[in-house]
């Protein structure tokens, strides 16, 4: 890694946005290099999501500055955010569940002029790091269990060769076994260069795979700093516990091993 | 039954699937179901039949004259009519309202400058209207060819749907916020399905003008025949469309030779009522339906 201080990839300042009046966000900063794995956690309703949707361009900030890249993407489209590689995958996974598992993956690279052997190559390699997809080719993207349909989610987007890739939620309702492929897939990536913003409700795993991290609560970034750091801290212990010190949410029982 | 009135019910029912396939060429992307189509039919039949009939114009130039304009009619009526109310909230239903005003306009400014005669158009060289005496049939030449032609021009729509345009575009019917992360612009696709869309509809007019002669009546009689096969064939699915035309056209013809010419188009909505009570979503399923 360079030596250097270079200029974040992914940079967010002072970000305000929320769905019609309501404001989820207040003030969010936050900072993703290149070719780090940077975790946002915190309780449900934290803001997470609402951040990815904001910086994907689905909910544009009322206030505050994106930049990606070198360039100002704070009112960009959603098709222009993910022209310039800042790829979203949506919680959920929110794949075109009656076209084939093919069809989906050819989908990632819509509007994308490739020659007939880079595309090739990017099935290929997509295929290396997800081989059950290979099989799996011709089949509805409905048909796939949880786990090969957040593999193809993740697919879609290796198309494209983000810069960035941000996945929301990618282990939730997945069996422990293809949670560890996933999170292997995102350290794969990483290896790759490509920038990863993960939220993650498994947040122990989270922290171990991760650079760095921001603990969110109630819309607002409440720390940050280096994932190992974030782990120890009592910053995570106290935004999972609320003001009340009950460990009632799912989110902290789901982080314990 | 006479051979002559399933032979002129299929013919019809083609036509009918034509209105159908382009009300789903719009409805796929957009969600929006223009109920101005029945009026962009009659307007490209009005316009052939000017070009050709009064201005002698060749077949091939009057044609692509008269789809180019009226797909310009139809990105015309999406930017004014329906952008805006998709702008302001997706799930909508303005464009109820606004398509219909559209479909008013239009037909006022054709009665207005055509007037109410009909306009003969004649088939293109080599088909004829004339009955061919097959098989004790009545039916013509370009009736046959137009028959042949409909299935040819379905079969050309579901292959665009093949294509990666035409993925995309089934990606944004299935969903339109999944499809905006993937790089799709449902805008663009929205406008060029109205563009292609209206442009189907005109050539469905150019088509049944030398059956049923261009004229201003043309637009309310397809718009609703149009309507009732897309909704038995399932809104959306092409196949269905052209199946359903074919039962719609059947229905009507039998309908009228067995009880009244009168009581036609009560027999056919007692079928699409029927059909709709057993199955509301159709019957060949839509392919928006979310399987979750």
């Amino acid at each position: 890694m360079k030596a250097t201080v270079s200029l974040p990839l992914l940079s967010a300042s002072n970000v305000d946005a929320g769905y019609g009046h309501v404001r989820v966000l207040e003030n969010v900063s936050i900072d993703v290099r290149q070719g780090r794995i940077v975790v946002l956690v915190g309780r449900n309703g934290a803001g997470k999501s609402t951040l990815l949707r904001a910086l994907s361009g689905l909910n544009r900030p009322t206030s505050g500055k994106v930049t990606f890249d070198g360039s100002d993407i704070t009112t960009a489209p959603p098709n222009a955010i993910v022209k310039a590689g800042l790829l979203h995958v949506a919680e959920g996974r929110r794949l075109f569940r009656r076209q084939s598992v093919a069809d989906n993956i050819e989908l990632g690279r819509y509007g994308l002029r490739l020659t007939e052997q880079d595309h090739h190559w990017r099935v290929e390699c997509i295929h290396q790091l997800f081989p059950i997809l290979r099989e799996k080719m011709e089949l509805p993207a409905g048909s796939l269990s949880g786990g090969q349909q957040q593999m193809l989610a993740i697919a879609q987007a290796m198309m494209r060769e983000p810069k960035l890739l941000m996945l929301d939620e990618p282990s939730l309702g997945l069996a422990p076994v293809l949670v560890d492929q996933v999170l292997a897939a995102i350290l794969t990536l990483r290896a790759q260069r490509v920038a990863i913003l993960l939220v993650e409700q498994m947040v122990e795993r989270a922290l171990e795979i991760a650079d760095d991290a921001y603990v969110m609560q109630n819309g607002r970034v409440i720390t940050s700093g280096p994932a190992a750091e974030i782990a120890a801290g009592a910053a995570l212990h106290a935004a999972f516990m609320g003001e009340h010190g009950a460990p009632h949410h799912s989110e902290a029982r789901q982080g314990r091993p | 039954m006479d051979i002559d009135v399933f032979a002129h019910g299929i013919v019809a029912g083609s036509l009918y699937a034509l209105v159908a396939v382009s009300f789903n060429i719009l409805y796929r992307p957009t969600n929006v179901f223009n109920f101005a189509q029945g009026e962009l039919v009659m307007l490209g039949a009005m316009i052939f039949a000017s070009l050709t009939s009064l201005a002698g114009m060749p077949w091939f130039v009057a044609f692509a004259a008269t789809l180019l304009a009226v797909g310009c009619i139809g990105l015309v009526e999406e930017r004014i009519a329906v952008a805006p109310i998709l702008a302001r909230s997706q799930t909508g239903t303005g464009w109820v309202i606004t398509t219909l005003a559209t479909s008013l306009i239009i037909s006022n400014l054709v009665g207005r400058f055509w007037g109410p005669d009909p306009i003969l158009v004649k088939p293109p060289a080599l088909l004829s209207m004339d009955s061919l005496d097959i098989a004790s049939s009545r039916i013509s030449s370009y009736e046959i060819a137009l028959v042949l032609l409909t299935v040819v021009l379905v079969a050309i729509v579901e292959r665009v749907y093949r294509t990666l345009k035409g993925k995309a575009v089934m990606a944004v019917a299935e969903d339109r916020e999944a499809a905006l992360l993937r790089g799709i612009d449902p805008g663009s696709l929205g406008r060029w399905s109205f563009f292609l869309g209206a442009a189907f509809a005109a050539m469905t007019g150019v088509l049944a003008a030398p059956i049923l002669y261009a004229s201003t009546s043309l637009g309310p009689d397809l718009l609703l025949k149009g309507f009732a096969a897309a909704a038995v064939g399932s809104i959306g699915n092409n196949r269905g469309a052209l199946i359903a035309g074919y039962v719609i056209g059947v229905t009507e013809a039998v309908g009228a030779s067995l009880l009244s010419p009168g009581y036609q188009e009560a027999v056919i909505f007692m079928v699409v009522l029927a059909v709709l009570l057993l199955k509301p979503e159709g019957l060949f399923g839509s392919p928006n339906a979310r399987t979750v």
